[in-house]
């Protein structure tokens, strides 16, 4: 459990940010969402030790890191908190394995849970020891990266948007890594991230930072309602995130059918096993992806058609956000079009349409974690 | 008088020769560890004085060199404030000896030096070190396993300019020193003192041409270990442009 409490005010050139972060967290995975110059950044390195709260205490478990009434400040060196940066940064003068072990090397016998080889197989990186930095690609720099911070056994693991920097193909071949670091390691972890997708890979814990200050905690099916959250939605690339009951997956078949409210959608769905699956499972699917629709279209080869009342209009630039909530439930969905749309159409406030969403531009997020 | 008399180096040269690269050598390990702490403290931290400190490390450079030489000799020379100390405690004398010619081009030589280490350690990626100490590394460990070996390019050039500088250096030494055939009298005062005597222009010459001879090399050994350097911290193909 990481019992956290810290204050902190610095002048920047806007003026004085201030930030104020009270929260314990227990959950093994907590993805940090927040727009950029939140102070997501600045929170992390107090809890590694890079900057120095004002005030306030942060324990790890039962260790003080740091309480300024009893004047503990642990230097960054003895926290033993792993960190991954988006920049790899690994050291260009020191081989894979050199890198790999540099944090190892100067960590007491005692506190090695981790072994050098079984980081190296859960990584898939063996092959790559040899190499200098500047030879690995990005997905594998991460890797290697991650294995680096690893092997120092941490307490706890700081991601600050390690994949940002990685194409969408790439990071569909990291993620699976983090998640076996998740499900076999058992360490801690807080994950910034501007991808919700990737997030809820991981898990379903989100905390979100705005102006210095967790604005909400918890999990995210919960929190996304929160008003607060809601607004901020677009500039966090918070996607649509839907919530939909399994109604059938015929065996062979690419997708599934699920329910929302009353109403039925399609989902792409490759079943990880052969015995169908049934409960809830959540997707995203893209603003951009998303058309609206006065009338419900036939002879179209889209499926999903959702019945939904308009609830805000929003221009954003030459763009214009529609927030819908879909007929007979409590979900909403934005979606983005383009200015001259919305006059044609007459949309405002109350006008009832329908979503149509192609069934590819729908992705499946981890169905277990719900 | 034979041909190759022309090219021949007399017993004198030879020794002038020698005490200069003895100099230089001494002048180069002197300042190396010196040169590159203030390089670190003038990169990596502030304090107060640091522009002081910064004004006070680069003077040499804007002096015109019997400055710095008149003054060690008044601190340093026999009568001197600390060569008075050194003489009465220890029975030491710098003024006058090789040892002075050492400190008197350390002294001129260590701007350059300082300049180069610094800038090779601020251009350090300080988001390296802080993954260095993340991973639980003393702040010293850092320095010794992260930042010294990628400045180790700038901090090679520094000590290079700093030989080449001190294989050159005239000013300081002649006015702390003084011209002591055999002692002091480096190859810049050699090549002086052949100038001021009638027929002296042929070793003079001869001189002038191994100066150039070896502050040549050195630039060119500067030039090869840098590429290393810079090979071995895996920037591999940046080389060229850097």
């Amino acid at each position: 459990m990481i019992d956290i409490d810290l204050q902190r005010t610095h002048k920047n050139s806007l003026g004085d940010f201030s930030l104020d972060i009270k929260c314990m967290i227990e959950a093994p995975v907590v993805g940090l969402f927040g727009p950029s110059g939140a102070g997501k950044s600045t929170f992390l390195a107090m809890i590694a030790g890079l900057v120095k709260p004002d005030a306030g205490h942060l324990y790890l478990d039962d260790d003080c890191l740091f309480d300024s009434k009893r004047g503990i400040d642990m230097p960054i060196h003895q926290r033993r908190i792993g960190m991954v940066f988006q920049d790899s940064r690994l050291f260009p003068h020191l081989n894979v394995e050199n890198n790999l072990k540099y944090g190892f090397k100067l960590l007491p016998e005692k506190s090695k849970r981790l072994g050098f080889k079984k980081i190296v197989t859960l990584l898939e990186i063996g092959h790559l020891l040899a190499q200098k930095p500047h030879q690995l690609s990005g997905g594998e720099k991460q890797r290697v990266a991650l294995g680096r911070a690893l092997l120092i056994s941490p307490r706890m693991l700081l991601l600050d948007e390690p994949l940002a920097s990685l194409d969408v193909r790439l990071k569909q071949q990291i993620l699976p890594f983090l998640k076996r670091v998740k499900d076999d390691l058992n360490i801690p972890m807080v994950y910034v991230s501007h991808a919700i997708d990737e997030v809820l890979t991981l898990t379903s814990q989100v905390a979100i930072m705005e102006q210095g200050a967790l604005l909400a905690y918890g999990k995210f099916s919960e929190i996304i309602h929160h008003e607060r959250v809601l607004a901020l939605a677009q500039t966090l690339g918070l996607e649509n995130v839907l919530y939909a009951k399994i109604l059938t997956q015929e065996l062979g078949e690419a997708y599934l059918t699920a329910l929302i409210g009353s109403q039925q959608l399609y989902i792409p769905f490759t079943p990880p096993s052969p015995h169908s699956i049934l409960g809830n499972i959540t997707v995203s699917i893209a603003a951009s992806n998303i058309a609206l629709s006065l009338n419900k279209v036939s002879g179209v080869t889209i499926q999903n058609q959702l019945a939904c009342t308009v609830t805000a209009v929003e221009p954003v630039g030459n763009r214009v956000l529609v927030t819908v909530i879909l007929e007979a439930s409590t979900n909403h969905l934005i979606a983005e079009v383009t200015a001259r749309s919305v006059q044609d159409l007459h949309i405002g406030i109350g006008s009832k349409l329908y979503c149509l969403i192609k069934t590819q531009s729908i992705y499946p997020l981890d169905r277990t974690l719900d | 008088m034979a041909t190759d008399a022309i090219f021949t180096l007399s017993p004198t040269e030879v020794e002038a020769l020698m005490l200069s690269i003895k100099v230089a050598v001494y002048c180069t390990l002197a300042i190396c560890i010196p040169g590159v702490a203030v390089a670190w403290l003038l990169a990596k931290k502030s304090f107060i004085g640091k522009s002081f400190l910064d004004s006070l490390v680069h003077l040499p450079l804007v002096l015109p060199p019997v400055v710095p030489g008149f003054l060690l000799l008044l601190l340093l020379g026999s009568q001197g404030f600390i060569g008075k100390w050194l003489q009465h405690t220890f029975g030491i004398s710098i003024a006058f000896t090789w040892v002075g010619a050492v400190i008197a081009s350390a002294v001129m030589a260590f701007p350059l030096m300082v300049r180069s280490a610094r800038l090779a350690i601020s251009q350090v990626d300080r988001g390296l070190e802080t993954a260095a100490q993340s991973l639980g590394a003393h702040p010293f460990k850092v320095f010794a396993t992260v930042t010294l070996p990628l400045s180790m390019p700038g901090i090679i050039t520094g000590l290079i300019l700093a030989f080449s500088r001190s294989l050159g250096e005239f000013g300081a030494t002649i006015t702390f020193v003084g011209n002591i055939q055999g002692e002091t009298r480096t190859l810049p005062l050699a090549i002086y003192t052949y100038t001021q005597i009638p027929g002296g222009d042929l070793a003079a010459m001869r001189l002038v041409v191994l100066s150039m001879l070896i502050a040549l090399g050195a630039l060119m050994m500067s030039d090869i270990l840098e590429r290393k350097a810079t090979q071995r911290i895996g920037r591999g193909l940046k080389v060229e442009h850097d």
